[in-house]
């Protein structure tokens, strides 16, 4: 046989590299988009302090003819402290791996510890608002566990009780327009959700749940919105709070929490959020071999209006298709 | 030694047959001495040294190297199986344990007495100790009678033995029917532990009981992690109906205030008893009694009464206690008054701190071959080195 294959002279090289770096999926960061954010200032020790006043008894009784005054009150206020805590990961990165690989390693391992310690950040607000906030179980579901799935009803629910507790609305309504299929959207709080439960919102649609594509317009709408029920609209993550099996019945349930302005505050300390730290590998040793890459920050986190949050606790109706 | 390595060294006295240590890292080697055991007399069933590498593994065990004194006095090697040395990373929340369940291994069967404490007695050693949280499921005896009002709550234990432990939970209301999975309908029931339960404090926590007076004493199902001096929010949810037994003295919430409308109400913690029980300065004489008699009925839906921190009026440190360091960090209780540090500088006391952390454990498995010897026990003396390698070969 005269043929020349592949099988009795191969291609030398073998692979080539593609151009483009595939993505990397990361969940939508939702819980840094709530909080107020603050600056521990330099040299201010280890512990953040708030401080918020109480309101004073409106005088509602008339002072009459006497010409007495009337007792002083005493002014008061709430303190709230939170300490600083520092974070920091990284990689020992050897110069033969710089050296040989034909990609910019030091170049992407930048970039994911950046994306790391950004995830870190909001995974840190995540747990201790489920640690922090008090919450609600969710009844109005029809699946029988404590709590149920989502009702409408619950929607409802927390919203009256975060009006009730004077919260203040992210988001101001949007005016219904002219537009097939669409609806006006109220003033709402957000509520930060699992993208698990996504089904669950659809299935809500014909009670009341407005998919964020059926409003007026999605000028305001941010990419994680899902849509709005009542006064909440609501964000979803894939990294939004599950605890895996502890409902009453061994169900899953789900964090949704339910915030208004200034309930969470994320402090960063001034002049130290996200440091990104490379030593050459002069650094390292006699024979000067490994070069580190690093991210740190420091953060620390504080409920700063109890009365404007509450972690709605939820199953789900819906089975996931995984 | 290589550039990178890590390698820290340290002592404690048990409080137990299992510990937490804490590290700036995930160690692959550590090695103990049980000091107690070694300075003694020679006698039967004692640990003498214990370590363990990462990297080994005898099928899928993990197993911890044991030298101990077996039944004989006699030096001799063992190893634990399951539940000796191993490492841990406390970062995240809401990580469970394995379920414990009807059949399964080496709990097969628990009950739960309809009893104030309620008490758990398992079918085969549950292995929990003191201050570690578990979370009910699936509570039905029939459909309308069990104690499914406590299944999702975290509550605390108290070890009373080997195959025993309480929660502090009233269940000797009329509301709540013993259970047991050997004999509740399809053998359901079943309990995770909490692997991480305080991992930011402090929090909120689900009240078990307040007592009315004066002053207000508030029990929690799980450690609550106050200070003297936190302020707290309380929330006493309806139960639905309206028409059944309620948890009852809404009087306690902070909203609605009808003096000054729109102004929560807030109390002070005056005296923290132990992991589970403050004082708090809220004059309750008038208010409705609480009760956990919740019918079965409500339970879809029930919401729990809870307390939860809300700020503080403290402007100083943690206070120094006996051989104590000059500025201790915040701590936690996980049970009864033991003060458990952060790896945290020294913060205000009653600020939120974060309690993330990784380390070792020390289990409370017992040897393979000498069968009722544990690492350690209360009291005893613990010499401890932790490694983290730069090489490990092989990985």
């Amino acid at each position: 046989m005269s043929i020349t294959t592949t099988g009795n002279l191969g291609p030398m090289i073998l692979q080539s590299l593609a151009p483009a770096m595939l993505y990397v999926p990361t969940p939508t960061m939702n819980y840094i988009t709530i909080c107020d954010k603050v600056s521990m200032p330099p040299n201010g020790g280890t512990t953040m302090r708030f401080m918020r006043p109480r309101a004073l008894q409106p005088p509602t009784v008339q002072l009459g003819n006497s010409g007495i005054d009337p007792p002083a009150q005493v002014p008061q206020r709430d303190i709230i402290d939170a300490q600083m805590a520092f974070f920091g990961t990284g990689c020992i990165i050897n110069e033969q791996v710089i050296l040989q690989d034909q990609e910019g390693v030091l170049a992407w391992v930048s970039e994911r510890l950046a994306v790391a310690m950004r995830q870190a950040e909001d995974l840190i607000l995540r747990d201790y608002i489920v640690s922090a906030a008090s919450q609600i179980n969710a009844g109005g579901g029809s699946n029988g566990d404590n709590p149920t799935n989502l009702g409408m009803s619950d929607f409802s629910l927390v919203a009256t009780t975060l009006d009730t507790n004077n919260a203040y609305k992210f988001m101001s309504g949007i005016e219904g327009m002219d537009r097939f299929g669409t609806g006006p959207v109220r003033s709402a709080y957000f509520m930060l959700s699992s993208t698990e439960l996504q089904s669950d919102f659809d299935a809500l649609v014909g009670s009341g749940f407005l998919n964020q594509w059926n409003y007026p317009t999605n000028a305001s709408a941010l990419p994680s919105e899902y849509g709005s029920a009542f006064n909440i609209r609501v964000l979803t993550s894939s990294e939004a709070p599950v605890a895996r099996g502890i409902s009453a019945n061994g169900a899953d349930v789900y964090y949704n929490t339910v915030v208004g302005k200034q309930a969470v505050t994320h402090i960063n300390q001034d002049g130290y959020s996200m440091n990104l730290i490379y030593r050459d590998p002069y650094y390292s040793g006699m024979l000067a071999q490994n070069a580190t890459l690093a991210v740190k920050f420091a953060q620390a986190q504080a409920i700063t209006q109890d009365t404007a949050i509450r972690n709605l606790l939820s199953t789900r109706l819906s089975s996931l298709g995984v | 030694m290589s550039e990178y390595s890590k390698m820290v060294k340290g002592r404690f006295t048990a409080g137990g047959t299992s510990a937490y240590v804490n590290l700036p890292f995930q160690p692959d080697f550590v090695e103990l001495w049980n000091y107690t055991n070694i300075k003694a007399a020679v006698a039967a069933n004692k640990a003498l040294r214990a370590w363990w590498d990462a990297s080994l593994f005898d099928g899928s065990n993990n197993p911890t190297m044991l030298e101990v004194y077996n039944a004989g006095s006699v030096t001799a090697f063992d190893t634990i199986q399951t539940n000796g040395i191993s490492s841990f990373y406390a970062g995240l929340s809401l990580q469970y344990g394995p379920i414990v369940a009807h059949g399964g291994s080496p709990v097969s069967e628990f009950s739960i007495t309809a009893a104030n404490p309620a008490v758990v007695t398992t079918v085969g050693n549950h292995g929990l100790n003191s201050g570690d949280v578990v979370v009910f499921q699936n509570l039905k005896q029939t459909s309308t009678t069990g104690m499914q009002q406590i299944a999702g709550i975290a509550f605390t234990v108290t070890v009373t033995g080997a195959t025993t432990f309480s929660i502090p939970w009233n269940a000797s209301g009329s509301a709540y029917t013993a259970f047991n999975t050997a004999t509740s309908t399809g053998n359901v029931g079943s309990y995770k532990k909490v692997l991480y339960p305080y991992l930011y404090a402090p929090g909120v926590s689900i009240i078990s009981n307040i007592t009315n007076g004066a002053t207000t004493t508030i029990d929690t199902a799980s450690a609550h992690n106050f200070v003297v001096g936190q302020e707290i929010a309380i929330r006493i949810p309806n139960v639905l109906p309206s028409s059944v037994q309620q948890w009852g003295p809404t009087q306690f919430n902070s909203l609605p205030n009808t003096v000054i409308p729109g102004s929560p109400i807030y109390g002070y913690v005056i005296s923290v008893t132990d992991y589970n029980t403050v004082v708090v300065n809220i004059n309750s004489s008038s208010y409705t009694s609480f009760s956990s008699n919740i019918p079965f009925s409500s339970v879809p839906g029930l919401s729990w009464p809870q307390i939860v921190a809300v700020g503080d009026v403290n402007t100083g440190g943690v206070q120094i206690s006996a051989n104590s360091a000059l500025y201790p960090p915040p701590y936690i209780v996980p049970i009864g008054t033991t003060r458990v540090n952060t790896i945290n500088g020294p913060a205000i006391q009653g600020s939120f701190f974060n309690n993330t952390s990784q380390g070792f454990i020390i289990g409370a498995g017992t040897a393979n071959t000498a069968t009722s010897v544990q690492i350690m026990a209360a009291n005893d003396v613990i010499e401890w080195r932790a490694f983290l390698h730069d090489g490990s070969f092989p990985n």
